[in-house]
């Protein structure tokens, strides 16, 4: 050790406690701010929403419910925290008078009565299966998947800068029997398939 | 961020709808997604959203150097480790030493026993604290169970702590409700074996679990003239994750154990040399809970054994307890961010071959407290503040303060800018290090070792102008003072008698041309200008801190073919060492991908394909030759 060494520590300490001192300083004057809220919510919670609202939008043929009173139902498959986020949406809800249901369903369990399948992120690999799993069930598919919509997905979500926005093929929804409305397609990031 | 004229004010709307919902409704568990649903289509699109883990979240948008890589990566680079998962991160420098053995740094200083990153796995730190390292053979998960890898260049320490110099890796698994039903991954090939098996379920009506084991067998590697290196690896591991809650807050319990052990090393005279083996066990909880107001408050605890028998270096035994919390909330515009943690290590550390720690145990703990406002100075222009207190038993306390700024002018162009100070405080193998272990000794401990010291100005942009294309560019220069140096043998103390500055570009872009095919780049470069300060006595000098490459590049392609097939290319470079020597090289990966059926998925990926050896760190005599690999692997989801 040399005889500079000794007066560094000293050095340090003072430069930090400046350093602390203005930090404390800035924080404090910084809290007295104009407000203004932040709109940011779980990507869970968002997702859920558009699910819900998605029903509003499209026409599913008559066949596909069993009777007037029948419920629109959404089937979730892997995932959890967005199944319980939307059945606190749709709870008392109603799109075009049916009372809305939500399930949740095994990977192949049959379709039957499910009005929009939530495929999650968990069983991602099981977007390739989709159509054998649909067959011409007038089902909405909505996954979270990219390239999803290649596989036979008809609404797919996407995070774009921090934002949930969606892509639709719509050939793929007309071909089971599913109409979707244009103001649907016109909030959608990206439509493929079919004229608008 | 915020953002101009009429989005502004809808955004304001929002909130002020959500504000309302929330304080109305006595429930606040329900709130925020009900509110939610009431909201058109174009006012949903236009909501950021927050990941389920609210740093993270932050990191994502945050005005540092962060690369983040994706489960999908990891699948499609056809990798069997963590460690060879992190050569995904363009802003990360990887070095395969021998078959188990990696050095792994951010911005230079690279070295076996590289100090200046801090490496966490769902929140547990995993360094060893003797020596503010990283032992990588210790450290593996189920790469299928990981949800990303978020790797930040740069110093983190405000938020993370000492060793937060050069970067962070922060290793986050998918949550137990998105690993449900099993999985079982079977992989072989000329340097490795894999088999791994992955099994949840539901716990009651809000929990999930899972439960996994992973064998790995890593076939030992070669010297340049062709003699076997008994670096051969043997590994087993088994761990758990269970998750209960929602959306609002849940607690996680989580826990890992695994034992590995390399070949029998021989004999070196009389002295028997005996395989290297290492052990651990860690359990971690965490609780967190998020209020209708904002607010988030986040406490975890965990415990941590590890240990390792080198007869050559040394036997450390490690028990660690970690707690620690903190607390979000919203004030305004504004957000304060602050929390404390305490870490308690204590160890035993026997003598090797070479080294000996004096005294051979010790306990040793941490303190810290830490404060980060975050607060919104105009339209789209941001500053963050804040400042660590940590407090170890050799220095004291040390004052670890950032200051960045973020300026969003649209929402595709995002620049930054930051000034931060970190350090690396002493660790045992800077104070206590014997060599030999007994007198009398060439290394004699550094009694007045302290704190090595960088401060850091970076500038940063990243972009998305489409859809389809993005990327990021960070200039940085750190300035280091009082670094680890040496003095001429005998009884040489550890001193902090080196200086200087590196600085360097970090850059890279992604660019999907078609939906099936992604191309993705990265660069990154290094300048070292380090010297002994006057009076130092050290007969190497800045050589021994690390042994860094000036550049390094890569060029992937992911492309999906017909058939559900897919085909990976990469190409990747990395510049010479300096000292001691490593040539440069360039591999080139391939890896393709068919997914026979739902759930069955075969690959072949070939690793360096065209060359069958090239060392990667260390010196010429005995290092090892890293080359080509070939790994089939069948990976299947019942």
């Amino acid at each position: 050790m040399d005889a500079v060494t000794p007066t560094r520590p000293a050095r340090l300490r003072l430069r930090a406690l400046v350093w602390a001192g203005l930090t404390g300083l800035l924080i404090g004057s910084g809290v007295e701010c104009r407000a203004q809220a932040e709109p940011a919510a779980g990507e869970h919670a968002v997702k859920a929403a558009f699910l819900y609202r998605f029903a509003g939008y499209v026409d599913w043929p008559a066949s596909a419910f069993a009777g007037a009173a029948a419920p629109l139902t959404i089937g979730v498959v892997g995932a959890e925290p967005l199944r319980t986020e939307l059945q606190e949406v749709v709870r008392g809800r109603v799109v075009a008078d049916r009372s809305v249901e939500v399930r949740k369903l095994a990977p192949g369990e049959p379709l039957a009565g499910v009005h929009i399948l939530f495929l999650g992120r968990a069983e991602a690999g099981r977007v390739g299966a989709l159509r054998s799993w649909l067959q011409d069930a007038p089902v909405l598919i909505v996954t979270e998947a990219d390239g999803a919509l290649a596989q036979g997905s008809m609404i797919n979500f996407v995070v774009l800068d921090r934002r949930v926005r969606f892509e639709i093929a719509l050939d793929a929804a007309e071909k089971h029997g599913l109409r979707l409305s244009s103001r649907l397609l016109a909030v959608a990031q990206k439509v493929t398939g079919g004229t608008p | 961020m915020r953002r101009g004229g009429g989005p502004g004010r809808r955004a304001a709307g929002i909130a002020a709808l959500l504000c309302g919902l929330a304080a109305a409704s006595a429930p606040a568990a329900d709130a925020p997604a009900r509110g939610l649903a009431d909201l058109s289509l174009e006012e949903l699109a236009d909501i950021e959203v927050t990941s389920v883990s609210r740093r993270a979240e932050r990191l994502g948008e945050a005005a540092a150097s962060i690369f983040v890589v994706t489960n999908e990566m990891i699948r499609r680079a056809g990798v069997a480790s963590l460690a060879e998962a992190l050569r995904l991160a363009p802003n990360l420098q990887v070095a395969r030493i021998d078959a188990a053995q990696y050095a792994i740094s951010a911005r230079g200083f690279n070295n076996a026993i590289g100090n200046k990153l801090l490496v966490l796995i769902d929140g547990r730190t995993v360094y060893a604290p003797y020596f503010s390292g990283v032992v990588w053979d210790q450290q593996d998960v189920l790469l299928e169970d990981v949800e990303r890898i978020e790797v930040i260049s740069g110093p983190g320490a405000t938020l993370w702590g000492a060793n937060a110099v050069n970067g962070v890796i922060n290793v986050i698994t998918r949550a137990a409700a998105d690993t449900q039903g099993s999985l079982a991954v079977f992989g072989g090939g000329n340097r490795d074996a894999l088999l791994a098996g992955r099994h949840g379920g539901t716990l009651g009506t809000t929990g999930h679990w899972r439960a996994y084991a992973k064998l790995v067998r890593l076939e030992n590697t070669r010297t340049a003239s062709g003699g076997a290196v008994a670096d051969g690896w043997e590994r087993q591991q088994i761990g758990f994750r269970a998750d209960w809650g929602d959306a609002q807050g849940g607690f996680t319990l989580q826990g890992d154990a695994y034992r590995g052990r390399a070949e029998h090393r021989g004999l070196l005279g009389p002295f028997e040399l005996r395989p290297v083996e290492v052990a651990g066990a860690n359990l971690l909880a965490r609780w967190t809970r998020r209020a209708a107001d904002g607010s988030d408050l986040r406490v975890q605890a965990y415990l941590d054994h590890t240990e390792r028998d080198d007869a050559v270096l040394y036997r450390p035994t490690v028990d660690m307890v970690d707690l620690e919390f903190q607390h979000g909330m919203p004030l305004g515009a504004h957000r304060l961010l602050w929390g404390g943690g305490y870490r308690r290590a204590r160890d035993d550390i026997q003598p090797g071959l070479f080294f000996g720690f004096v005294p051979p145990q010790r306990t040793l703990a941490w303190k810290n407290l830490f404060v980060q406002g975050e607060i919104a100075l105009n339209e789209g222009l941001e500053l963050t503040l804040g400042t660590k207190f940590e407090h170890n038993g050799y220095t004291g306390t040390e004052v670890l303060p950032g200051a960045r700024l973020a300026w969003k002018p649209s929402r595709a162009h995002f620049a930054w800018a930051a000034l931060s100070r970190a350090v690396r405080a002493p660790a045992r193998l800077d104070r206590d290090l014997r060599l030999p272990p007994t007198p009398p000794f060439f290394i004699a401990g550094g009694p007045d070792f302290v704190s090595e010291v960088a401060n850091v100005v970076e500038l940063g942009y990243r972009a998305q102008p489409s859809t389809t294309l993005t990327y990021s560019a960070t200039l940085f220069h750190h300035h280091w003072d009082k670094l680890r140096s040496g003095q001429l043998p005998p009884d040489a103390q550890v001193q902090n008698m080196i200086a200087g500055s590196t600085h360097g570009a970090e850059a890279w872009a992604s660019w999907q041309p078609t939906p099936g095919w992604r191309l993705s780049a990265g660069l990154t470069t290094l300048r070292k200008k380090l010297h002994l300060e006057p009076g130092s006595a050290d007969p190497v000098g800045p050589s021994n801190l690390g042994n860094d490459p000036t550049h390094q590049w890569v060029l992937r392609s992911a492309f999906n073919l017909p058939r559900r097939q897919e085909l990976d290319i990469a190409v990747r470079g990395v510049g010479a060492l300096p000292e001691p020597a490593v040539p440069a090289y360039t591999a080139t990966d391939l890896r393709w991908g068919w997914r026979l059926r739902d759930g069955l998925e075969l690959s072949l990926a070939v690793q360096d394909l065209f060359d069958a050896g090239h060392p990667e760190f260390g010196a010429p005599a005995d290092r090892s030759e890293i080359g080509r690999r070939v790994a089939l692997r069948l990976r299947w989801t019942p």
